[in-house]
């Protein structure tokens, strides 16, 4: 596809956001900060029209959680926005309003790894169950299931 | 003692038809599909257990026989037990596979609950990943010894006061703690 964007093109819309990294034959990088996040993703959208979100993934550092958004478009490169937040007091802002799809993206992460989303309209349960403990994140590294503890579902009576 | 002589004449016919032709039931309860291609195998023509008189039925409420694939998972623990609870008695049920018997690759996991032991009472275990379908078949034959066994004595009952206690049973109370 000759319709692919070049790097310099991509540099100069979200070079502003953090430092730009051709990681792939078409994927490029922006690391930004959580500050920066929504309008770097909003950048992305409106000027470089990337208005697909593929995936938003999270991956546990230890020290912070490092949050990407996988952005792509009729040009099909790969735009990466990837942001650490930080382990204490999580909480980066919702793009739901921008991108759709990443309302259910970003109730699986609030889920699993416990990151906050202001602005998400309803960031309830999706992925474990009803009966799930507050404040559990079974994703998170140092999560270790608490003994005596009832993690939901039906015990049978011995 | 043969408690089936004391049973009214259709008890003792329902009982003679379950022995020939158990109908069973099955639930996914969280599985790699691998089991459930397996049973599929079962009653499909290579096997065709329906000559046996083995039939597969979609309701629970008709069913002698439930057979579970796969390690529970957290949501599907109360369905599977609601699933248990609609089957008329006598129910039995057949746990298949390595994660049916113990949660296999699966095992302590934080979605899980590890075996279809800690949830419903199993009667039959099937080892293997997944089982062949002859050894389901087996399954259901020994089922139905056991079947045969408490039409005798009257009931469930009387294996609780068995001597030699289930294996596991050990291993299983510290889980649940």
């Amino acid at each position: 596809m000759s319709n692919q964007l070049t790097f310099d093109q991509v540099k100069a819309v979200l070079g502003g956001y953090g430092p730009v990294e051709q990681v792939r034959w078409n994927r490029i990088q922006v690391v930004t900060a959580v500050e920066k996040a929504r309008d770097a993703v909003r950048s992305a959208f409106e000027d470089l029209t990337c208005e697909r979100l593929v995936q938003m993934s999270v991956a546990d550092l230890g020290t912070a959680f490092q949050l990407t958004y996988h952005l792509t478009g009729l040009h099909r490169t790969v735009i990466s926005v990837r942001i650490e937040v930080p382990r204490e007091d999580p909480k980066i802002p919702s793009v739901h309003d921008l991108l759709p799809p990443a309302g259910i993206y970003e109730r699986q992460i609030h889920d699993l790894f416990g990151i906050d989303f202001p602005g998400h309209p309803n960031l309830a349960r999706i992925i474990l169950n009803e009966d799930w403990p507050a404040k559990e994140y079974p994703l998170r590294k140092d999560w270790k299931p608490v003994k005596g503890t009832f993690y939901g579902g039906i015990m049978e009576v011995k | 003692m043969n408690k089936r002589a004391d049973m009214s004449l259709s008890e003792r016919l329902a009982t003679w038809a379950r022995l020939k032709s158990p109908w069973i039931t099955i639930f996914n309860s969280g599985a790699c599909n691998a089991c459930d291609i397996e049973i599929i195998a079962t009653l499909t023509p290579r096997f065709d257990v329906e000559r046996f008189g083995i039939l597969a039925k979609g309701s629970p409420r008709h069913a002698d026989i439930l057979i579970v694939t796969g390690p529970v998972t957290r949501k599907q623990a109360p369905r599977l037990r609601r699933i248990y609870e609609q089957m008329p008695e006598p129910k039995y049920v057949i746990a298949m596979g390595a994660c049916g018997g113990h949660g296999g690759v699966f095992q302590g996991l934080y979605h899980v609950m590890n075996a279809v032991d800690d949830v419903v009472p199993v009667d039959v275990f099937v080892a293997g990943c997944p089982p062949r379908p002859d050894e389901i078949i087996n399954a259901v034959v020994e089922t139905l010894r056991l079947l045969g066994e408490d039409a005798d004595h009257g009931g469930k009952e009387w294996r609780k006061n068995l001597p030699v206690k289930p294996a596991g049973e050990e291993q299983k109370a510290e889980v649940s703690a």
